[in-house]
């Protein structure tokens, strides 16, 4: 097991959420983006301080780790903020245990590796990617002046999605629905962490296991018919397979457009069957699950989340990340009926996690490569963004008429 | 050898002979070509420039082919260890392993195409770095969905228990399906653009085939081919050939030698030795890969590509006998139906200095390499049938 990441993040959140600060939530924040612009400008000019200190030292001054602290929590307080993973107006300050989502920091200074602060702004460059993907670092820290939007909403593509649907979920219900928050947090995580280790907080690398990240502070989501089952240590990589991934999946990816096809046509029909008797048919239920099982093999093999070649049946209790389907159950008919239309949310989801899941599969090519094996942690960014897309195409095509939860950890006791 | 054996293989053994006769038959009767000096026919300077550019043309195909012969042998010994790496069923696993075993060969080869490529510019000719490394690649790609293909109907047919050890016997008519399959649709599939010439109609009539003429860009060497079955017969025309240097009346030539393969059915030919060449190469497979539980079982994949590149190679002198033959009788189908030898005696000079070819290659490059009879017996002919068919010549 890991020792738990020295940035660790807090949720006290309630998910209660005021239907007007949400509706006028930018708002309402102007005051702080002129105040995060301002900080990050400081914060840019004593980080450069700080970082050549620090060359000479091997350890922060504690002046300027208070400071870097300070920034790290009021950009997570901020980003929770416009990203409705928190409801109240956070303070200017980024003080410690004042806000509902928060990060837990080293309190003194740590001892780091002179070499690793020294080329530490390369060294970031992979949690760059992906923090990118998940809460968009990129517009928060690392020059205001680029792209003005992201820096705006203070998102990337997974916080981003999570604020935008989330914004008509609190409008509309009062609250915010656990999955959009959970998967917020994780991607405010992440970025706390990866914004931590580039401004010296700490030497320890930024760890995207959202397990790790969550569990401690939030509870599972309810189990889901659809569920992803493997072994989140089953970390090694064939080097030679790793290198030839893409043109061995190959095969796999015609197959599967093929199969998609069929699949296409059959849940049409599925659709009918089950808008008029109220319950998929058993067949083809199980023709779709295999689909969608084998969709998830592919993506696994492709994208490094396991090792193994996958097979061509979509078989089940075969590879090391498999995909638990319970049976046909009986279904709502209105859902069944919108079912397109209701799909939509969880796409803008599943197309911000595709962004993720594509950056931790580059990242651990390269690592593969040398290594021979995969980062425990991006192997389980991969697992999720993977579950929560089968999940999608599960609802899709009418496997199942449970939303897919968004919520990075999976739900019941089944770790992926 | 068991009596029962023999009294099958030697009924096979003729079949197979009466079969290779028949598709030999040509109109070419029996000809014998003067012999003419390559030094009269081609300026001193481009026939060394030619000869010193194919010597080391030949040392990267010699590499190339060691390489591969080499990682394909360690492969067949060490390859199974990659049998760990599928969670995919024995086809699945067999795919996974016939795929590794080539991506070796593309990893062993990568060198000599990179060096070919300096080699070429070294002498002026067109070649792409890109097109030699990620190009490669995805032909690789191509290569290994093929090869899947390949894999997944021998593999198949090796573990279905009703047809068991003869697999072969129905693999073989198999791939010569798709074989007709691929050169009935890929017609359709290249695209380019008509040609307009007023010597395609005259040579139609002359040749008594009727097809399409179109003319492909994005090449850099001079090239034809005729291709397709029935409806999707073409002929195609690399742009490079209809443009300066070579003239119309060289590219008529080239028209008449493509008309040529239509006409006495080249391509039905080709798929016809193809077939020929199938049942052996099959049940040699069959028999190589029995010692590790046949081709049916995924452990015996690397031995069997192994074998099958080997029994390629072994073949390559045949095959290129036969081709040669066919292309000999498209040059003289040429030559009848333009009564131009002289345009075919330019022409095939002019591919020495366009292409640097060898005109007259020594005899283990023309044996393995050359799938066209040579610059030089290719002119030959030219002078073969200007001097017995002398009342045709043009001036």
């Amino acid at each position: 097991m890991h020792n738990p990441h020295p940035v660790r993040l807090v949720v006290e959140d309630d998910y209660r959420r005021s239907r007007l600060t949400v509706f006028f939530r930018l708002l309402l924040a102007i005051p702080h983006f002129i105040w995060f612009f301002l900080w990050t400008v400081w914060v840019v000019i004593t980080g450069f301080v700080n970082w050549l200190i620090s060359i000479f030292t091997g350890r922060p001054p504690s002046w300027f780790h208070g400071v870097m602290c300070g920034y790290v929590r009021y950009q997570a307080h901020l980003a929770a903020y416009l990203s409705l993973v928190a409801d109240p107006y956070p303070g200017f300050m980024g003080e410690a245990g004042t806000y509902p989502v928060d990060v837990q920091l080293p309190e003194e200074p740590v001892t780091q590796r002179r070499w690793t602060i020294g080329i530490r702004l390369v060294l970031f460059i992979p949690a760059l990617l992906v923090s990118s993907t998940l809460g968009g670092l990129t517009g928060g820290n690392l020059g205001s002046s680029r792209g003005k939007k992201r820096n705006a909403t203070g998102g990337g593509t997974l916080l981003l999605a999570c604020a935008f649907l989330g914004w008509f979920a609190s409008l509309a219900r009062g609250r915010m629905p656990k999955g959009l928050r959970d998967a917020g947090a994780y991607a405010i995580g992440y970025t706390a962490q990866a914004t931590a280790y580039l401004l010296l907080v700490t030497d320890r690398y930024p760890n995207a296991d959202p397990t790790e990240m969550l569990l401690a502070v939030t509870d599972r989501p309810p189990r889901h018919p659809v569920r992803v089952a493997g072994d989140p240590y089953d970390l090694r990589r064939s080097r030679v397979t790793v290198f030839f991934r893409l043109l061995l999946a190959l095969p796999h990816i015609l197959w599967l457009v093929l199969w998609g096809i069929i699949a296409f046509l059959v849940a049409i029909v599925q659709w009918f069957v089950t808008l008029f008797s109220g319950t998929p048919a058993r067949p083809l239920h199980r023709f779709i699950s295999a689909y969608i099982r084998y969709r998830l093999h592919v993506a696994a093999y492709l994208m490094l989340v396991a090792n193994p070649f996958p097979g061509f049946t979509g078989a089940p209790g075969v590879y090391p990340l498999d995909l638990e389907v319970e049976g046909p159950q009986r279904q709502n008919r209105w859902k069944t009926g919108f079912r397109l239309l209701l799909a939509i949310p969880a796409f803008i989801v599943d197309t911000a996690l595709s962004g993720s899941l594509f950056a931790a599969a580059v990242l651990t090519w390269f690592y593969a490569l040398v290594k021979g094996s995969a980062p425990w942690g991006l192997r389980n960014l991969s697992a999720y963004a993977l579950r929560y897309d089968a999940q999608t195409n599960a609802y899709l095509y009418l496997v199942t008429d449970v939303y897919p939860h968004a919520s990075p950890l999976e739900g019941d006791s089944t770790e992926a | 050898m068991t009596r029962r054996r023999a009294a099958l293989l030697l009924p096979a053994a003729a079949v197979w002979a009466v079969v290779a006769w028949l598709l030999w038959r040509s109109s070419l009767s029996a000809y014998h070509l003067p012999h003419l000096d390559e030094h009269a026919l081609f300026p001193a300077d481009a026939l060394h420039h030619a000869q010193h550019f194919s010597s080391f043309e030949r040392l990267f195909w010699l590499g190339r082919t060691v390489a591969q012969l080499v990682v394909l042998g360690l492969f067949a010994r060490y390859g199974v260890r990659w049998m760990r790496e599928s969670a995919a069923g024995p086809i699945g696993t067999g795919m996974l392993l016939g795929m590794i075993g080539f991506a070796f060969v593309w990893a062993a080869e990568l060198p000599f195409s990179v060096l070919n490529i300096w080699w070429r510019h070294h002498y002026g000719l067109s070649g792409s770095y890109a097109q030699a490394t990620i190009g490669n690649w995805f032909a690789l790609g191509v290569q290994f969905v093929l090869l899947c293909v390949a894999l997944a109907i021998v593999m198949g047919l090796a573990r279905a228990r009703w047809i068991g050890e003869r697999w072969w016997l129905l693999a073989a008519p198999v791939f010569v399906g798709l074989r007709v399959l691929l050169a009935f649709v890929s017609p359709w599939l290249l695209g380019g653009t008509a040609l307009h010439a007023r010597y395609v109609t005259t040579l139609e009539r002359t040749e008594h085939v009727h097809v399409p003429v179109r003319v492909l860009s994005g090449f850099s060497e001079p090239n034809a081919f005729a291709t397709g079955l029935g409806a999707s017969r073409r002929v195609f025309l690399w742009k490079p050939i209809v443009e300066p240097p070579f003239t119309p009346r060289m590219d008529r030539f080239v028209l008449a030698h493509e008309l040529g393969h239509l006409a006495h059915n080249h391509i039905w030919r080709s798929i016809g030795w193809y077939a020929l060449f199938a049942f052996p190469l099959a049940y040699l497979l069959a028999v190589t890969t029995r010692r590790r539980g046949g081709i049916g079982v995924p452990g015996a994949v690397p031995l069997a590509i192994f074998v099958y590149v080997v029994l390629q190679i072994v073949a390559l002198p045949l095959q290129n006998v036969v081709t040669r033959h066919l292309e000999a009788e498209a040059d003289w189908s040429a030559l009848r139906a333009t009564h131009d030898p002289g345009a075919g005696r330019q022409l095939f000079r002019l591919f020495g200095s366009e292409t640097l070819d060898d005109p007259s290659p020594p005899w283990w490059d023309y044996v393995f390499l050359e799938n066209h009879p040579t610059l030089m017996q290719r002119i030959e002919m030219t002078r073969y049938y200007a001097t017995t068919v002398r009342g045709h010549v043009h001036p």
